[in-house]
């Protein structure tokens, strides 16, 4: 509506005030002094030998070994847990949505590892794979799997794999309440049309149930990867980066430039090309998608 | 005939599918509380148990934690941050999403476009200059520290919500109150706050758990012990003990999961309507 009022346009001012306070101070102002400072020699503790030297923070970032690692080790992460999630929770989601009954208990129970927080479910999970824990009990003394305890957080690629179980367990949930939601808003006609057309549950489910929840894949599949990406909490409390920054994410290697070794500027390009790799993911998803609507889902 | 077999093969199936991805989904939570139970001799029992025998259950770790560690003082910080959090939160995310939703003014898009565009770029990746920024507002190594941070990362989300909420609200209930000589503030407390208090109640509980469990920026602004919030306080006595003490580690888990699991109970319609509203659907 227009405002015609003097009266109103101050109330709309004052209602719209603090929020731009907000956002001008604590999120413009740090985005837009990150991409200045990723320009710049900067380091913590010597505020006033900052220097001007073009993009020499962003060649140092990507002919940098451990960043190489760390952005392999953030895409395999995002690679494996965004459809691990999807599949186990879209699948989870069907399966509840055709139970007569126990739906709730379903839900619930199946939500609870969303809830927890990250750090508790990092440490318990430390615990399970630990040398001396009870994955490797089971595995080593009962089923006799193994001929000795596996040291799972000692390496790279076991390292990493006890990080994506955890992504994976603790996102299940979400993907299970989205999708479930989007199951039930499937116009029934569709699924008796089908029917009538003789089709079976899997043919169903393919171009019936897909082709209508097809919105909800590309937003669980866009706020996932944004969430693969922000993977720091796991990695920082089950392997710290051990052994020899060969278990870094590019959050967790961020964070240790600048916090550690105090290199602000080269943590801002750092920060700055995880921003364009998403921007760019986020793009990407949504055209893929774009084009597997005209041409119909699969 | 056999077509109800099959059927009912399947649906057994299920079931046990079912249970036994609710089995994994809560395992390892029971085993985290049945070490929290266990006295806390050997570091690792052997052979584990998931669960203590009920005649050695103990609190002793709870009572080693609450007043050896005063783990009392992090789960009283933890909830003054996140109360102040969402109270915070739900005020300005309601007035801007109020505004975007009902009104032309300079610079809407502009406004909106933030708001999406921050929703897409995680928050830790500006923590160096938020840093920097703490440091120079001297709110480092305090509460104080944490809060505007926390209210700044959850607004988007907010606002997104609730906007979406308020639009469905007919402008009729608005031009009523015009009509009537109200001014704008009147629309915005006697007709959007109270219509729009669902997606209020149900964006202030997931702001709620994320300034709750939030780690990196806890960790990167606090240092005291007795400034900490519980995930920091947490991860600080795990770092500081060579041989973990888990059944200390997991009292605290456990104490600072008990929050959680009853706004889950409580609320749990508001958190399914959560995730559903704002064209979520398929």
């Amino acid at each position: 509506m227009d405002l015609k009022t003097t009266r109103n346009r101050i109330q709309v001012f004052l209602l719209l005030l603090p929020g731009i306070l907000m956002f001008s101070i604590f999120t413009v102002y740090p985005i837009i002094k990150l991409f200045v400072m990723s320009f710049y020699r900067w380091e913590l503790g010597s505020f006033h030998k900052q220097e001007f030297i073009w993009f020499q923070n962003y060649s140092a970032v990507l002919s940098d070994e451990v960043f190489r690692i760390s952005f392999i080790n953030t895409l395999l992460y995002t690679i494996i847990t965004v459809p691990g999630q999807m599949i186990l929770g879209l699948l989870a989601a069907v399966l509840i949505n055709s139970l007569p009954r126990f739906q709730i208990p379903f839900r619930v129970i199946y939500y609870l590892p969303v809830i927890t927080p990250w750090v508790i479910a990092s440490l318990v999970f430390k615990y399970i794979f630990n040398t001396e824990g009870m994955l490797n009990y089971i595995l080593y003394e009962v089923l006799h799997l193994t001929n000795r305890n596996i040291a799972w957080l000692d390496s790279r690629w076991s390292g990493m794999f006890v990080t994506e179980i955890l992504g994976i367990w603790k996102g299940v949930g979400w993907n299970m309440v989205v999708f479930l939601a989007a199951l039930k808003s499937v116009p029934m006609e569709l699924y008796e049309v089908a029917d009538l057309d003789g089709c079976g549950s899997i043919k169903k489910f393919l171009y019936v149930t897909l082709p209508c929840i097809k919105n909800t894949i590309l937003f669980a599949m866009v706020m996932l990867t944004i969430g693969g990406f922000n993977v720091f909490t796991s990695i920082k409390l089950i392997t710290d980066g051990k052994p020899l920054h060969r278990t870094e994410t590019v959050l967790t290697w961020m964070y240790y430039k600048a916090f550690r070794s105090g290199k602000f500027g080269y943590a801002a390009a750092l920060s700055f090309i995880v921003v364009v790799t998403l921007i760019l993911l986020a793009a990407l998803q949504f055209r893929i998608m774009k084009n597997r609507n005209e041409e119909g889902f699969i | 005939m056999k077509h109800g077999h099959t059927f009912r093969v399947g649906r057994l199936l299920c079931y046990i599918i079912l249970i036994l991805g609710g089995i994994t989904s809560v395992l390892p939570m029971v085993y985290m509380l049945g070490t929290s139970l266990k006295p806390n001799g050997a570091l690792y029992e052997y052979p584990p148990k998931i669960f203590p025998h009920l005649n050695v259950i103990t609190i002793e770790n709870y009572i080693y934690v609450l007043t050896k560690e005063k783990f009392h003082i992090n789960f009283i910080n933890s909830v003054i941050v996140s109360v102040s959090t969402i109270i915070l939160a739900a005020a300005i995310s309601t007035s801007l999403a109020f505004c975007i939703a009902r009104f032309r003014f300079p610079g809407r898009n502009l406004l909106f476009g933030i708001v999406i565009g921050t929703m897409i770029i995680p928050g830790t990746t500006l923590i160096i200059t938020q840093f920097e920024l703490a440091s120079f507002l001297r709110v480092i190594n305090k509460l104080t520290g944490l809060i505007p941070f926390y209210v700044a990362w959850v607004i988007p989300f907010s606002t997104f919500m609730i906007k979406g909420f308020i639009e469905n609200i007919p402008r009729e209930f608005d031009q009523a109150v015009y009509i009537d000589g109200g001014s704008v503030f009147t629309v915005f407390f006697k007709i959007a706050v109270p219509l729009a208090s669902p997606a209020i109640a149900s964006v202030s509980i997931f702001n709620f758990l994320t300034a709750w469990e939030e780690f990196q920026w806890a960790l990167t602004v606090l240092n005291d012990n007795a400034k900490r919030t519980f995930p920091i306080a947490i991860s600080g006595f795990f770092g500081q003990h060579q041989f973990t003490q888990w059944g200390y580690v997991f009292a605290m888990s456990v104490t600072s999961l008990i929050p959680v699991l009853l706004i889950f109970i409580f609320f749990q319609k508001y958190f399914i309507a959560g995730l559903t509203a704002g064209g979520i659907k398929g």
